[in-house]
């Protein structure tokens, strides 16, 4: 009797597991399909306006597809990228793009360092936030309406900058955007004006991130600035401030708007960036396979960057831990 | 050589917290003073006010009476080691040392010379030329210490400094301190929760309690006669034994503790008094003793060292007894209490030590 009721016993605490292990692998089946799910709509939206128009665009890349021509479009191979890199016009644009890129980045992230640490060490100046957001309101307009009102600014019969400039010369009032030597500088400012409070923010997340404890062991310490500088912010706040310098870096390779509506890259093609280019074969030519193997060969000179930044990021954090 | 005087020191956060509340007190030169007490006292508030990180409400902060309430901490020219390690990123360990060496206008020969002393001392020889990322925290808090030391500073302040450090480095860099606190004559103030840290290092001990300093004194006093039932219970692992007695401003106390009456003098005519006495100064008989009075064994268990703590039931009271092994280990239901009257300290109605003598009745 004894036996045979152990063995039931046994069984029931079998059946019992079982069921509760069905139920669990019926949870955990839940618990994986949900999330995935969940995730859809926005893989849907990243497919549909990001992977798809790419694929498109890397296909159209070997094609000779013109809009107005009204010729089907006919597959040349690697014609389009073959003409592109014989193009001096393009390798003009391209290393006006790098000067850009280069002159932007660097004023942009040295204004915003030296306004950041400013504002970061008035914690106490009465003002401060009103200041602060005043500062970042460039930030917050479009571009295109900035260089707008710019472009009034700079004009040259009634603009406030050309009639300060000939108040201080002296002489006739510029035309900064209409002539080859000041039009690029002249952009140039307007870039710098709208992205340094980008800078600025940057600046002040990096400082955020500095231990307190170790900016008063400096103090104790008795650091001078620069060493402070080198010592306790630039090694706690230098991946926030790389990472606001690739965004920027990428984000001015892209520059288009603001030189568009400033200059059309204009007088001649002083100010004429990589993109505008892309966007008068595309949107003006609508030579649309060119335009598109441009297109794909400034995907990839971003990605370059972005890999080396990340790169050496890797390796700071690697040497580090 | 600098004395640190304190004047009428107040800080408070907001309207309701006040975390230093009136201190004065005077560190002197050339001793180490542990600033001791529980979580929340103040004593590292009272610390940041010192190295001029924090400024004080009201009071005011002399170095060797040279007023410095309102000087930046780098006027103050101290050196200081926090609770975290702090060193300086990406550099050697050398050159960490070296960075405030630089400000203060040093031969290199002589800047050498100061390293090489400290990271001997602190055991840092082997890791001297290495970067600092990759060092355990005892190592890192070595280095700040270090830096801290090499600078010769008048003033050393240390806020809990061995807290992050796991107990076997703790040891060493225990050692290590006391041995660079005698080497300059440099006054130091240490903040400590942990009063076997402070019994070690201490020539002096300030005991705090909610912003307030209960009694300034060297370890022995302190541990043996504390000017407040506080210093009793926050000293001594577990701290003191306190029996209530109700005497209506006489004098006598009675049972449980004492079977033959003890007389004290009740010049402030206490109603109540505390009966305090260290569980280690409380002696016990396996069997029955003249003058000792009988209790129950409630619970016995073994600590540190070998020691028995014992807890025994003395009519409504529990009291604990520290006990020798020979004694523990034979101990049976019933044990006799015996409390030696100069091991007693009397605490009044409002915790303060009552200045008496017991004596037999």
């Amino acid at each position: 009797m004894q036996h045979i009721g152990s063995r039931s016993q046994r069984k029931s605490v079998t059946q019992k597991l079982s069921w509760w292990a069905q139920l669990g692998h019926a949870l955990d089946r839940r618990e994986r399909t949900l999330p995935s799910l969940l995730l859809v709509p926005v893989l849907l939206f990243f497919i549909i306006w990001n992977i798809i128009p790419t694929l498109w665009m890397v296909g159209l890349s070997f094609y000779n597809y013109s809009m107005i021509s009204g010729r089907p479009a006919r597959f040349i191979g690697i014609t389009n990228f073959a003409d592109i890199l014989v193009d001096n016009s393009v390798w003009l644009s391209f290393s006006k793009t790098l000067i850009w890129v280069f002159s932007t980045v660097a004023i942009e992230t040295a204004l915003g360092l030296l306004l950041g640490l400013l504002f970061w060490g008035s914690a106490k100046l009465p003002g401060r936030r009103l200041a602060l957001t005043m500062i970042f309101a460039p930030m917050m307009i479009t571009p295109v309406a900035a260089s707008i009102f710019f472009r009034l600014m700079y004009d040259p019969t009634f603009g406030v900058i050309s009639w300060v400039i000939s108040l201080l010369t002296g002489q006739a009032a510029p035309n900064l955007l209409g002539d080859r030597l000041t039009a690029f500088g002249a952009a140039l400012a307007v870039d710098v004006w709208i992205w340094t409070p980008f800078m600025i923010l940057i600046t002040l997340a990096a400082l955020g991130s500095v231990p307190r404890a170790e900016l008063e062991a400096a103090q104790i310490d008795k650091l001078s600035w620069i060493k402070k500088f080198r010592y306790v912010i630039l090694p706690n706040g230098k991946f926030i401030l790389m990472l606001g310098i690739l965004l920027r870096t990428i984000d001015s390779f892209k520059t288009m708007d603001l030189i568009f509506s400033l200059t059309r890259g204009g007088p001649g093609n002083t100010t004429e960036l990589i993109a505008i280019v892309l966007y008068r074969k595309a949107f003006e030519a609508f030579n649309l396979g060119w335009a598109s193997a441009l297109a794909v060969i400034l995907l990839l000179t971003a990605i370059a960057f972005t890999s080396i930044y990340l790169f050496i990021l890797n390796r700071k954090q690697a040497e580090e831990a | 050589m600098a004395e640190i005087r304190l004047d009428k020191l107040r800080k408070a956060f907001g309207e309701t917290v006040v975390a230093v509340n009136d201190i004065t007190i005077t560190f002197p030169t050339s001793a180490v003073t542990c600033l001791l007490g529980p979580s929340g006292c103040g004593k590292t508030t009272l610390m940041r006010i010192i190295a001029g990180l924090e400024t004080p409400t009201s009071g005011e902060v002399y170095f060797d009476n040279e007023r410095v309430t309102t000087k930046s901490p780098a006027e103050r020219n101290i050196g200081m080691v926090f609770q975290y390690p702090v060193v300086y990123k990406g550099i050697n360990v050398y050159r960490n040392i070296e960075l405030p060496l630089l400000e203060d206008k040093l031969d290199a020969a002589e800047r050498d010379r100061r390293i090489k002393d400290v990271a001997e001392v602190l055991g840092l020889q082997d890791v001297l030329y290495r970067n600092v990322s990759g060092l355990d925290n005892a190592t890192l808090q070595k280095i700040a210490v270090g830096r801290a030391v090499a600078r010769q500073p008048k003033i050393i302040l240390f806020d809990e400094p061995i807290t992050n450090v796991d107990v076997n480095s703790r040891v060493q860099l225990k050692a290590a301190l006391k041995r660079l606190s005698k080497q300059h004559n440099q006054t130091i103030i240490y903040v400590t929760h942990d009063q076997t840290e402070a019994m070690t290092l201490a020539d002096e001990i300030a005991l705090m309690k909610d912003g307030v300093i209960v009694q300034r004194d060297n370890p022995r006093r302190l541990y043996n006669y504390p000017n407040d039932v506080f210093g009793g219970w926050f000293l001594g692992n577990p701290g003191m034994n306190f029996v209530q007695y109700e005497v209506n401003g006489g004098a006598e106390l009675g049972g449980p503790l004492f079977r033959k009456p003890v007389r004290f003098e009740n010049r402030g005519g206490d109603r109540t008094v505390s009966v305090g006495i260290r569980p280690e100064y409380v002696q016990i008989h396996p069997q029955v003793a003249p003058d000792a009075a009988e209790g129950k064994l409630l619970r016995k268990s073994i600590v540190v060292g070998g020691q028995y703590l014992l807890a025994i039931q003395l009519g409504e009271h529990t009291i604990k007894a520290k006990v020798a092994p020979e004694i523990g280990e034979v101990v049976g239901e019933s044990v006799w209490v015996e409390c030696p009257l100069e091991a007693i300290t009397l605490f009044g109605e409002d915790g303060a030590k009552i200045e008496t003598e017991l004596k037999p009745a």
